[in-house]
């Protein structure tokens, strides 16, 4: 290598990042997967190995398929409520018009708060006896009050106060997803006599896929990594998603080992899944 | 991004089409936070007393006055905590990301392209798997429940490095060749001629390193305990209705509030990272 010498300077640049990167993302993961087959207990000086027994509790574990059916229909109703909506309100605001930037800033208001902050406001709205949808049901429509909060529609709010959160991410991707089609396809549809209904369908769909794909598999990922509202609003121990399962196993109970294994699957899965979404949709278009 | 040429203006059809469908949504955007904004002004003795108050009846500081002052609710402290971490953080992030966005975009060395990937795959590994190890390493090197255990994880992600290697890229060639004839290093070369060329990605950066560090609240929880290092999020999160319903939302108004100007003075560049944010993922 000649001009090794000429090269070494530029490893400096990359330096910091790649150190960080190596401490705390690349050598965890594998220390991540070590940890999984010990019985792994903070306070030992020794840690014990089980080779697989982790994970064939997690496979018996009636806990670790509650949370992650909770999760799952979370992330999917959230995927699903976030991307329509997002995609409906980014078609409508896709043109300038008087107010339309308001609409847009005001859309993607919520998404600069803390999870904490959305709770805060989520417990006020929700509550059954004086919250604001109550107060709005009895005392402006007359109705009867309603117990909404119950452990059926936990779910439910849990997903609504999250879509409220968070539609403004992917609404804002497909804008600029719309705006990257040019004008002279939609021209020369109208020519050829397409509808709006069929322009929408032969144009807009397939030449937003890409942009399609990018929004549901962040989506999947972000939400099947749901923490905060679950933990803030819904019942402790009675783990509503899997993280919270996870954060309960490590940080309350100390099963590290155990929980390592529960990290592991949760990543096995959320990665194929992201992939499978590429994969599934990225077939039956060509684009 | 408003000024793209396929950008149409609606006609008035479609002007009253979009705000019939979409007032609704406005709404309920905003009422809840207009809500939580006037009960940070009502005293809690009569927070859940009727008529309901769409404007607070008798405005008052005390719920504030009270976060300041409580000692077992150290919002104060809470708040410039979050300042620092946030500030830091920011900083840190920016400055490193930059650093390997150049390299990668500008400079040539052998495994560049192997540690470019390796960084891209790192950026879809979810936190599940690294939480503990990173948790244990950190207890190791004796960092737990320090601010710095909030930064150096953050660093590890190499989001910010893949925005502003877009950017680097897009500068001619022929402008860090005239400076080369003249003699300038490497370092200057970045420091001088490219960093203030990729200004607005710089600060389209730090407003997401800023919201991050700002609202992060699950490796927080995990990492800090002693109450008086706390940051907001997690601080708000302990307080719960301990000092009364009108204290826990002057405390969450205090966590919103910076987010929300940060967001309303840089929307556009806010805008245009998201934009760019999802251009690299494709």
């Amino acid at each position: 290598m000649p001009k090794f010498r000429e090269y070494l300077p530029n490893y400096l640049f990359v330096l910091p990042q790649v150190i960080f990167f190596v401490l705390f993302l690349a050598w965890p993961v594998f220390r991540g997967v070590q940890i999984s087959l010990f019985d792994w207990k903070i306070m030992a000086n020794t840690q014990r190995f089980i080779g697989i027994q982790n994970y064939l509790e997690v496979w018996r574990d009636p806990n670790w398929w509650r949370v992650l059916r909770n999760s799952l229909t979370f992330t999917v109703l959230v995927m699903s409520i976030n991307t329509s909506l997002a995609l409906m309100v980014a078609l409508l605001i896709k043109q300038k018009f008087r107010g339309s930037a308001f609409m847009r800033a005001v859309f993607y208001l919520p998404s600069v708060l803390s999870v904490t902050v959305v709770g805060v406001i989520a417990f006020r709205v929700w509550d059954p006896q004086r919250g604001l949808l109550s107060y709005v049901w009895t005392g402006i429509l007359g109705q009867a009050m309603v117990q909404w909060w119950t452990p059926n529609t936990e779910m439910m709010i849990l997903v609504l106060t999250t879509v409220w959160w968070t539609f403004g991410f992917p609404m804002l991707i497909f804008l600029s997803g719309l705006h990257a089609i040019p004008n002279t396809v939609y021209e020369a549809a109208s020519m050829d006599g397409a509808g709006a209904w069929q322009s929408f369908l032969r144009i807009t769909l397939p030449l937003l896929t890409p942009t399609t794909l990018f929004v549901l598999s962040t989506q999947f990922m972000t939400h099947m990594q749901m923490f905060g509202q679950a933990y803030q609003l819904a019942d402790g121990d009675q783990a509503q998603s899997v993280y919270v399962y996870l954060f309960i196993t490590s940080w309350k109970y100390f099963r590290f080992g155990y929980a390592a294994a529960l990290g592991v699957a949760v990543t096995v899965i959320i990665m194929l899944v992201t992939r499978l979404i590429f994969s599934l949709f990225g077939r039956r278009f060509e684009y | 991004m408003l000024d793209q040429p396929n950008f149409r203006t609606a006609n008035q059809r479609q002007t009253i089409l979009a705000w019939v469908i979409l007032l609704p949504l406005v709404v309920l955007i905003l009422a809840p936070m207009w809500h939580f904004l006037v009960y940070s002004f009502v005293p809690s003795r009569i927070q859940f007393d009727w008529p309901y108050q769409w404007l607070p009846l008798q405005p008052t500081l005390e719920n504030f006055l009270r976060l300041f002052r409580d000692d077992s609710l150290p919002a104060a402290r809470w708040f410039v905590n979050t300042v620092s971490v946030t500030l830091v953080g920011t900083t840190l992030v920016v400055l490193i990301s930059s650093l390997s966005g150049y390299a990668f975009a500008r400079l040539i060395f052998p495994g560049r392209d192997f540690l470019f990937y390796m960084l891209l795959i790192g950026l879809m590994v979810p936190t599940a798997v690294t939480l503990i190890p990173a948790f244990l390493l950190l207890r190791d090197v004796k960092l737990l429940d320090t601010h710095l255990a909030l930064w150096l994880p953050a660093l590890a992600n190499a989001g910010g490095m893949f925005l502003l290697r877009q950017h680097f890229f897009s500068i001619p060639k022929e402008l860090e060749d005239s400076a080369r004839v003249d003699g300038a290093g490497r370092f200057r070369l970045y420091w001088q001629i490219c960093m203030p060329l990729v200004q607005s990605s710089l600060v389209a950066q730090s407003i997401l390193s800023f919201l991050f560090f700002w609202n992060d609240l699950f490796w927080p929880l995990i990492v800090l305990s002693d109450r008086d290092k706390l940051t907001l999020p997690v601080g708000i999160l302990f307080m719960s209705f301990r000092g009364g319903m009108g204290v826990y939302f002057a405390a969450g108004v205090l966590s919103a509030i910076p987010a929300i100007i940060a967001y309303l003075v840089f929307q556009h560049r806010i805008v245009e990272s998201v934009t760019a944010a999802s251009l690299a993922g494709r």
